[in-house]
C-alpha cells in the first residue's frame, strides 16, 4: 500500500530540519521509505519536487547548495525556519482564537488554523475560549466564488492572468488579460481590482462574474501596482451608495421604512403620505419600483422618467 | 499503513499540523488528547490519526529515528523524544498563506461596529505582533480585505444582552411585507457574514429568527432576563437559509441584465436562454415575496409561474403608474405621461454590480444567505437607516391591502423555514 503523502511530507520536512549540513537527494531518498518504494528515478523526482513545493508553500525555507563536486544540497536552515519570540496574553490569544475561525475557503481555513498551530507550538495561551471572551460571535467570511483561489494565489505572487468574464448586462462572456492587484469582500461578495491590459487601465471585477477556469500568464506585470487600491469605493459607487444627488419622493404612511431610514427630510402631508428627501445615486429608480404602488416619484424628471419607464415594462408583462 | 485516516484529510494541513504537534509534544510529556485537540483546533478523530502517522515520521526510518509517540487513549507519550533535536523541533516561521489567513480576518473582525472596545484592542495588539513575527510572510496580506457590514449600537446592544442574558425588544423592518413590526426576542449568537445578524429565539413567534441589524429600526434591552429554549445552533457555513423541498416553485426569466438574480437567490435550476438569459427555478415559502422582484426586475425579466404572482406584479405597476397619470391624484404630477417617452435608460450598464434591494424577497422569506446578504446593487437600502431617523406611524398604514398582502410574508425573521409558522397572523 503507498505511504500517505502526509506521512511522506512530514519525514522530508523533519530530515531537513534535523540535518546540520545540506542533504543530497540520494541522501533523502535513502532516509525516507516513501521515496526508497517510489520505483524509478522520474518518478522519484517528480515526487520529490512536488514536494519540495508543498513545504515550501507550509512556509518551510529551504535552500538549494551546490557542494564543490557539483552535487546539490538542500537545506532548512535553522535560523531561517524559526518563528521569532512571540509573546501574546490571553486576550489577545482569544481575539486570534476568533479570527482563525471566519474563514470558509478551506485552504484559507486550513492556513488560518495552521497559523494558530505554531502559534500553539510556540506557547500561545490557551485556556481562554474564544467564544466566551467574546460574547457570542461568529464571523464568517463567505467564499462561494471558484475562482477565488487561483485569483489569491496570483494577487500574492503576482501574475497576471486570463479568464472569461461576463458583464452585468452581457449576453457573452468576454476574455480579459488581467494584472491582478487585490481582491476584497464586501457584503459577503468578492470583487477583484487588477490592470486590465486590454483596456490599459484599472477595472474592477466581481468574481461571481468570472466564467470557466482563470490560467495564469508566466510573465510578470507591466503596470506599476498602486500603493493603495481600493474597490469597496468603486464598488460603492456602483452600488448607489455614493449618491451627488437628491429625489423627492411621496411615500405612503407607514411604508417604506429603509426609505425612511435613508431620508434626509420627511414631511407629513397629512392625507396618508409623507413627502421625503433621499438621496439619489445610481441604482435609486429600481430600489423605488419595488415599493410599487406606496411610492411616488416628485422630482427630479429624470428619476420620474426611469420609474415609469419600469413600471410600463412591468405592467406589460 | 496505521495512518489510514478515519475521513478524508488534506495531506497539506495534516503535515502543517503534524510539524507544530512534535513542537507542543516535546513540551508537553503526557498531555490530555482532550486538552491538545482542543489546543489544536482539530477533533480528537483527527488527533489520533495524526498520532498515527507520527511513529512512522523521523529523520530517517533507519536506525530508530523514528518518533516514537504513542497514546493510552487518554494520554500522549513521547519515549524518545531526543530523537528530534531540540532546534529541529522549534516552532516554524508563518507560511505566506497562514500570515494571510490570520492577519486579513483578525483585521476585518477588528472592523465590526459595535465590537467591544477591549476585543478590538486585544484583536490590534495582537494583529502587530503576529505581523512582526510574520515579517516577510506578512506583505502579501494587504492584496487581501473583507469588510463586515455592522450597526454598531444595535450590535453593541444585542452583544450587551447576549453577555448579560438579557431579553431585548425591537422595532424589525420585514421587507417581504414592507412593515416594521414590534417584538420581544432572546438573543443566542452575532453572526456576522457580509452583513450582521442576530439569530434569537422570537417571543411571539415562538420560533427560531434570525434578524439583520440594518433592518432593526430600534432596540431596547429589558430587564428580564433572556431564557431562550436548547435549541441546536445551526452550522451557517453553507448560507444562511436554504429553502425547504416542500416550498412552491417560482420560475422567473431574465434577459442578460437579469442574470444577477441567480447571483442573489438560491435556485434549484438556471437554464441559458438562447438571448443570453436565464430561466430560473426557484423555491421560497412565500411567493408573494417575490413580487419586489418582479417589480425591480422591470424589463430585465419577468415571473413567469406562479401565475397569480405575476399578475399581481403587473397590477402593482399599473396601480402605480396611476399615480403618474392623474395629475390630481398624488399632486403635482402633471407631466408624468412625458417621462413614458424616455425608454432606453439603461442604468445597468459595464459597471452594474447587479442586485435586487435589500428588500428583495432575499431578504426576508428567502433570505438566501449566500446572496442577499451582500446585495450591493442597491442601495444600501436597509444597508444604511440610521436607527434614529425611524419612521413613525408604523401600523397605522391606512392604505388598502393588495390582493397580494392577502399572503403573509415571512416574519422578521430570516429563515423561511421557520417563518412559515407565523403565516397566516
Amino acid at each position: 500500500m503507498a505511504i500517505a503523502k502526509a506521512e511522506r511530507l512530514m519525514n522530508l520536512a523533519l530530515c531537513l530540519l534535523g540535518a546540520r549540513r545540506p542533504l543530497s537527494k540520494r541522501e533523502l531518498r535513502e532516509s525516507i521509505e516513501a521515496y526508497l518504494e517510489a520505483g524509478s528515478d522520474d518518478s522519484f523526482n517528480r515526487m520529490f519536487e512536488r514536494d519540495k513545493d508543498d513545504l515550501r508553500e507550509l512556509g518551510l525555507v529551504i535552500e538549494t547548495v551546490e557542494s564543490l563536486d557539483g552535487e546539490i544540497g538542500y537545506l532548512a536552515r535553522r535560523d531561517s525556519n524559526r518563528l521569532p519570540a512571540i509573546t501574546l496574553d490571553a486576550e489577545e490569544a482569544a481575539a486570534l482564537g476568533l479570527a482563525a475561525k471566519v474563514w470558509q475557503q478551506a485552504r484559507l481555513a486550513g492556513a488560518a488554523s495552521g497559523a494558530l498551530q505554531k502559534l500553539r507550538a510556540a506557547g500561545l495561551p490557551e485556556d481562554v475560549d474564544p467564544y466566551e471572551a467574546h460574547g457570542a460571535l461568529e464571523p464568517r467570511i463567505p467564499v462561494h466564488e471558484a475562482a477565488f483561489e487561483p485569483l489569491m494565489l496570483a494577487c500574492r505572487d503576482r501574475r497576471p492572468v486570463v479568464f472569461d468574464y461576463r458583464k452585468a448586462s452581457a449576453a457573452r462572456p468576454e476574455t480579459r488579460h488581467v494584472e491582478p492587484w487585490a481582491l476584497e469582500c464586501w457584503r459577503g461578495h468578492w470583487y477583484l481590482a487588477g490592470f486590465d491590459r486590454d483596456r490599459g487601465a484599472e477595472r474592477v471585477f466581481r468574481l461571481s462574474r468570472i466564467t470557466g477556469k482563470v490560467r495564469s500568464r508566466g510573465t510578470g506585470f507591466t503596470a506599476p501596482v498602486p500603493d493603495v487600491v481600493t474597490v469597496r469605493e468603486t464598488v460603492a459607487s456602483w452600488a448607489g451608495e455614493i449618491a451627488d444627488r437628491s429625489a423627492r419622493i411621496r411615500l405612503r404612511s407607514g411604508a417604506g421604512y429603509p426609505l425612511r431610514a435613508k431620508a434626509s427630510a420627511i414631511r407629513e402631508l397629512g392625507d396618508g403620505w409623507d413627502e421625503l428627501d433621499i438621496p439619489y445615486g445610481h441604482g435609486l429608480d429600481a430600489w423605488l419600483v419595488e415599493f410599487g404602488p406606496d411610492v411616488v416619484v416628485v422630482e427630479p424628471a429624470e428619476l420620474r422618467a426611469d420609474v415609469v419607464d419600469r413600471l410600463r415594462a412591468v405592467a406589460k408583462g | 499503513m496505521a495512518g489510514k485516516p478515519v475521513r478524508p484529510v488534506n495531506a497539506i494541513d495534516q503535515t502543517r499540523r503534524m510539524l507544530s504537534l512534535v513542537t507542543y509534544l516535546r513540551e508537553r510529556p503526557g498531555a490530555r488528547i482532550e486538552d491538545v485537540a482542543r489546543a489544536f483546533g482539530i477533533t480528537e478523530d483527527e488527533l489520533v490519526s495524526d498520532l498515527d502517522v507520527l511513529p512512522m515520521c523521523g529523520t530517517s526510518f533507519r536506525g530508530g529515528d523514528l518518533l516514537d509517540i504513542d497514546t493510552d487513549g487518554e494520554r500522549i507519550w513521547w519515549h524518545n523524544p531526543a530523537a528530534l533535536g531540540a532546534e529541529a523541533a522549534e516552532p516554524l516561521r508563518l507560511a505566506a498563506d497562514e500570515a494571510t489567513a490570520l492577519l486579513v480576518a483578525a483585521r476585518a473582525v477588528a472592523t465590526l461596529p459595535g465590537l467591544r472596545e477591549s476585543d478590538r484592542q486585544a484583536l490590534l495588539r495582537a494583529t502587530a505582533k503576529v505581523e512582526a513575527a510574520a515579517g516577510e510572510a506578512a506583505g502579501a496580506s494587504s492584496r487581501l480585505s473583507v469588510t463586515f457590514e455592522s450597526e454598531g449600537g444595535v450590535f453593541a446592544d444585542v452583544d450587551r444582552a447576549i453577555s448579560e442574558r438579557r431579553r431585548l425588544w425591537i422595532r424589525y423592518y420585514s421587507p417581504a411585507r414592507d412593515e416594521v413590526t414590534e417584538r420581544e426576542i432572546d438573543p443566542i449568537r452575532l453572526v456576522s457574514v457580509g452583513h450582521t445578524y442576530v439569530e434569537a429565539w422570537c417571543r411571539r413567534s415562538e420560533a427560531r429568527r434570525t434578524f439583520r441589524l440594518d433592518r432593526v429600526a430600534e432596540i431596547k434591552i429589558l430587564d428580564e432576563p433572556s431564557a431562550p429554549p436548547e435549541i441546536e445552533l445551526r452550522d451557517l457555513s453553507e448560507a444562511l437559509v436554504q429553502p425547504a423541498a416542500e416550498d412552491p416553485e417560482v420560475v422567473v426569466e431574465v434577459g442578460p441584465g437579469g442574470r444577477w438574480v441567480a447571483e442573489y437567490y438560491p435556485h434549484d435550476s438556471a437554464d441559458e436562454l438562447p438571448d443570453g438569459g436565464l430561466r430560473i427555478t426557484l423555491r421560497t415559502p412565500d411567493p408573494a415575496s417575490l413580487r419586489r422582484l418582479a417589480l425591480r426586475l422591470g424589463r430585465d425579466g419577468r415571473i413567469v409561474e406562479p401565475r397569480d404572482l405575476a399578475a399581481s406584479a403587473r397590477q402593482a405597476a399599473s396601480d402605480a403608474l396611476a399615480a403618474y397619470d392623474d395629475a390630481t391624484g398624488a399632486a403635482g404630477m402633471a407631466d408624468a405621461g412625458g417621462a413614458a417617452g424616455k425608454a432606453d435608460v439603461d442604468h445597468a450598464g459595464d459597471t452594474r454590480v447587479g442586485g435586487t434591494s435589500e428588500g428583495g424577497p432575499g431578504a426576508e422569506g428567502f433570505p438566501g444567505a449566500a446572496g442577499s446578504p451582500g446585495v450591493p446593487g442597491a442601495s444600501g437600502a436597509a444597508g444604511s437607516p440610521g436607527v434614529p431617523g425611524a419612521p413613525q406611524a408604523v401600523g397605522s398604514s391606512g392604505r388598502a391591502a393588495p390582493e397580494v398582502r392577502g399572503v403573509p410574508a415571512g416574519s422578521g425573521g430570516l429563515d423561511g423555514r421557520y417563518d412559515r409558522q407565523e403565516q397566516g397572523l
